[in-house]
């Protein structure tokens, strides 16, 4: 039932929606066409655009630290994701069971989440020291031995890994928790007079349950671990032996340490139709499996 | 487990309050405090100034995604026009296009509009949110027509019925953007770090970023720390009184 | 929703607004602007020359530290994208003036009236052959230099039976040997002989592989007719060295962004830097503190004088510079004679001009801070950079295999030195 006359119809919603379009066509449809003419150019921005074709790309191909920088972001994701859902959702079981202080302990894993991420780094960063951290002090006492954190190549990205775990847990601790409060009671005592074991019961009741939350933390962690610039930015400037230099990070240096913007804007597009690859093949592979 | 979420946070409190050359062996409560770090903080970088850079663009961005995305998502909502699926699909399509694409080229917009070092390089680009046009559009939907019409009758606005007439039945909707909006720019740091060189106009934790990496601290590790505990204080206080929001919020953004 | 209930975000916005508006810049009477480096005794150094003008002058002046970056040649390479370069730039790395000259961003000094004559006078012909352009015309005003040298703890120094740092690669390997141990038995090195940054950044070289490098080979080039000609028994002999010092834990690999000063707190013994860190330690040391300084370690059959790298620093004017004239007025305060001892004063840095140990505007301040002596003795022997315009890169070149051969030893110094040449002669456009 529509009460408007016809004329206003017309204009109003065009009106109403005229920012979105003007961003679009500004901020979304301009870059990313001149991005792709930017791939077969040679630019500093300040001395004038040389055309230079493929360049960009067969140098990209031949690029070792394109290779070692997309290397390193999968590395990250190969250990983040799994440290990452393992404890959110064991977490996520322990506050969803009878505790005390369950308000409190939701707090404080929420806290890391919303403080920036530059704090985060900056503390870790000194946490992570090898010869005065507080970490391998600790490590030492106890007769472990220090590890490299931040100083041994095999090392910085599952370090970056587990503080990126840290800051994260507590959202996907509370996205856990929602699923889990959605898994009616009875299915539960329905297994439970089956005999079932704690274990069958989380693997074919609370897992099948939570899946598309377990789906949401893998995409959010993969554009996440694609998004990683502050973390090697401020700790490690992408060392040692560019074992930490990420996607973003890699293509900062080259934009704003070198200028070569036609090679940045090159990398960013391939890194792009990566990521979106990556999600496609993530979200074929878990929506067939369930 | 609690105490590994609390530990590092104590521990940069208590290192930024301790001397020097006394933060190398500390591990729990120093052997004596000092404010010092702080003064001399804050007689390197204009970290007051940057506060209140951050809050500016950090409001105003976050009141006009909420103008913006109510008025885009009452017109996807509501209303019937030619395009507006297309519309639609565009912004889940934007939604999902990675920001390394357009990273390169929106820099080189920026500087030849001008606008580096200027607010506006920081605030326009961020000033439409496809999250946030698609939380309007939902509840939006679920507002009963009856009240729209009800309003036409008698004789309002489009604009008033968005934000007079509707505004109050969304509130949660208007809270949950607000809070993700603020967080998420206050929380940025590469795009300032690309388009804003001038300490005058550098938000807070870009501030903080470039003090850790570059020179000024004079290598002086105390002084370092006690600007990330002041870039932590602000959205820690809020977080204190607001937690059930903030946690609600951020639940909610996964959800959808 | 009523239009009561939003007067208090009205009223936050208005607040936020005031307070912005309060302590902003108050650009429009000033017509100068100036950046100076970052470092705390330059911007004292600035300010003073700064309020000076001001008193005398109606044309203002507005001095500023160069914004905080990773590195000043980032900061204002944004600032010449963005079009937001100060005019006077006070920080400018010899390495970069001739990119920028050809990109047309700066203004060309010696066109401006007495300017030729007044730095020829000051800093002697050489130097002024030094700074020019390949197109004739001067860019820079040659204005400071820190030439690089080894500063050492003497009471650590003294712990190994020694009066001074060694100065051979085999003598300070010895010492490092002797002095780099695990002195708390937890099984961790932590005393070194030394301690330089292990960031693979290419400005980092420019603090340990490139001043070991001039020493080494008497001030030889990297880059030298368009053509890579660092593969030698000098660039070899550099890793050679490093790479033994990182193998043997005399160095530690961590970087300095970690943890405090590890020289000052007494963990490390040596530190190679240039003149500005006279005045960090005199700053910065505990009262006992007691250090000295000598030249770079080099070859054990190295023979005569040995030159380092000079870390010039220039002054250049930027093209939105309205009236380079008046610029240059002031900038000649502050670097006549007057001005260069009144740097010297609060900055320890060695301004390039001839001769300041005969003159005697100086004697009294050299008199009272013999620290600075060597620096001024060693900045006869120093060299620049390359005048190649993708420096950087070359710089960053050298900085991948530096990290991969010398910190991790992947590779041997000769396939290292060897790589590197083949890529900058890539680089180059030579194959």
């Amino acid at each position: 039932m529509q009460v408007r006359p016809k004329k206003k119809r017309s204009i109003l919603p065009y009106l109403l929606v005229s920012p979105y379009m003007l961003f679009f066509l500004v901020f979304v449809a301009f870059p990313v066409l001149f991005s792709f003419f930017l791939t077969f150019h040679k630019w500093n921005i300040i001395s004038p655009m040389e055309y230079s074709g493929m360049d960009n790309y067969t140098r990209m191909f031949n690029d070792r630290l394109f290779w070692k920088s997309l290397r390193n972001t999968l590395w990250f994701l190969v250990i983040h994701i799994p440290l990452q859902i393992i404890f959110a959702l064991g977490l996520a079981v322990f506050l969803n069971s009878k505790i005390k202080f369950k308000g409190l302990f939701r707090s404080v894993f929420f806290l890391p989440v919303i403080v920036s991420g530059v704090v985060v780094t900056i503390m870790w960063q000194q946490l992570y020291g090898f010869n005065g951290g507080v970490i391998n002090q600790l490590l030492n006492s106890i007769g472990l031995g220090r590890v490299g954190w931040l100083t041994n190549p095999a090392m910085s990205m599952p370090s970056i890994a587990i503080m990126a775990t840290w800051k994260n847990v507590g959202l996907y601790i509370i996205l856990f928790l929602v699923g889990l409060q959605a898994v009616p009671e009875h299915y539960y005592e329905a297994a439970e007079i089956d005999g079932a074991s704690s274990w069958q019961k989380l693997w074919y009741i609370t897992i099948p349950a939570i899946n598309p939350t377990i789906f949401m933390v893998i995409i959010l962690s993969t554009i996440g671990g694609f998004s990683l610039f502050i973390e090697p930015y401020v700790m490690t400037g992408g060392g040692p032996l560019n074992s930490s230099l990420s996607s973003v990070l890699y293509i900062y240096k080259q934009a704003f340490e070198f200028y070569h913007m036609g090679y940045a804007a090159t990398l960013g597009f391939a890194f792009a139709f990566i990521i979106l690859i990556i999600i496609v093949i993530q979200k074929k592979y878990i929506e067939k499996k369930y | 487990m609690a105490i590994t979420f609390l530990y590092p946070f104590f521990w940069m409190i208590m290192a930024s309050l301790t001397p020097e050359k006394l933060i190398g062996s500390l591990t729990f409560i120093p052997d004596s405090f000092t404010f010092n770090n702080y003064l001399a903080m804050f007689g390197k970088i204009p970290i007051g100034r940057a506060l209140l850079n951050s809050m500016f663009v950090s409001s105003v961005i976050t009141l006009g995604v909420i103008l913006i995305g109510a008025m885009v998502g009452y017109a996807l909502a509501k209303t019937r026009f030619m395009g507006r699926n297309f519309i639609f699909y565009l912004i889940i399509f934007t939604m999902t296009l990675p920001f390394q694409i357009t990273l390169i080229p929106n820099y080189i917009t920026i500087v030849k509009l001008g606008w580096v070092d200027q607010y506006t390089a920081l605030i326009i680009p961020f000033l439409v949110n496809n999250f946030a046009i698609l939380m309007f559009r939902q509840s939006f939907m679920s507002v009963p027509q009856a009240l729209i019409d009800a309003a036409r009758i008698d004789g309002c606005s489009e604009l008033r019925i968005i934000f007079q007439v509707l505004f109050p039945s969304i509130i949660p909707t208007i809270v949950t953007v607000g809070i993700l909006t603020f967080m998420t720019t206050w929380n940025e740091v590469l795009w300032p770090l690309i388009v804003v060189r001038d300490e005058m106009v550098m938000t807070m934790p870009q501030l903080v970023t470039l003090f850790s990496v570059g020179g000024r601290a004079d290598a002086q590790l105390g002084v370092k720390l006690a600007s990330a505990v002041l870039l932590a204080l602000p959205i820690m206080i809020a977080y204190s009184f607001f937690q059930k929001y903030f946690i609600q919020s951020m639940a909610s953004s996964g959800i959808k | 929703m009523n239009i009561r209930n939003l007067k208090p975000i009205f009223n936050y916005f208005f607040a936020i607004t005031l307070l912005l508006s309060c302590n902003g810049h108050e650009q429009k009477e000033k017509t100068i602007t100036f950046w100076s480096s970052n470092a705390s005794q330059e911007i004292l150094f600035t300010a003073y020359f700064a309020d000076k003008w001001n008193e005398n002058h109606s044309e203002k002046l507005e001095s500023q530290p160069i914004p905080e970056g990773q590195s000043s040649e980032e900061v204002i390479m944004a600032a010449v994208v963005g079009r937001t370069t100060p005019d006077i730039y006070a920080n400018m790395w010899q390495g970069l003036v001739e990119m920028y000259a050809k990109s047309g961003v700066l203004v060309p000094l010696d066109t401006i009236e007495g300017f030729t004559d007044f730095i020829m006078a000051r800093s002697g012909e050489a130097v002024v052959k030094e700074i020019t352009s390949a197109d004739g015309h001067i860019y820079q005003i040659p204005w400071k230099i820190n030439p690089f040298m080894t500063i050492y703890n003497e009471k650590k120094i003294a712990q190994l039976g020694l009066d001074v740092v060694p100065t051979t690669y085999s003598a300070y390997l010895k010492a490092g040997k002797d002095f780099s141990k695990d002195t708390d038995g937890d099984g961790y090195v932590d005393k070194w002989i030394g301690d330089t940054e292990v960031k693979n950044i290419w400005h980092q070289r420019l603090n340990n592989f490139y001043p070991l490098y001039l020493a080494a080979s008497n001030g030889a080039p990297l880059i030298k007719d368009n053509k890579a000609v660092f593969n030698n028994e000098y660039a070899v002999g550099v890793f050679n060295f490093l790479q033994t010092i990182y193998r043997e834990g005399y160095f530690a690999k961590e970087s300095n962004t970690v943890g405090s000063d590890k020289f000052l707190a007494g963990h490390t013994a040596t530190k190679w830097t240039g003149a500005w860190d006279v005045s960090y330690l005199e700053r910065y040391k505990e009262d006992d503190f007691e250090y000295n300084i000598a030249h770079l370690p080099v070859p054990d059959d190295h023979r005569g004088v040995v030159y380092t790298y000079a870390d010039p620093k220039n002054i250049v004017l930027f093209n939105t510079c309205k009236n380079p004239a008046l610029a240059w007025e002031f900038i000649k305060t502050m670097i006549d004679e007057a001005g260069d001892l009144k740097f010297l004063e609060l900055s320890g840095q060695i301004p390039r001009r001839q001769k300041i140990k005969e003159n005697e505007v100086f004697q009294v301040f050299l008199r009272e801070n013999p620290k600075i002596i060597p620096f001024i003795d060693q900045s006869n022997y120093v060299y620049g950079t390359d005048n190649c315009e993708v420096l950087i890169e070359v710089l960053d070149i050298i900085s991948q295999e530096y990290e991969s051969c010398v910190i991790h030893n992947k590779k041997t110094p000769a396939k290292a030195i060897a790589d590197a040449s083949r890529a900058v002669d890539i680089l180059l456009g030579n194959f």
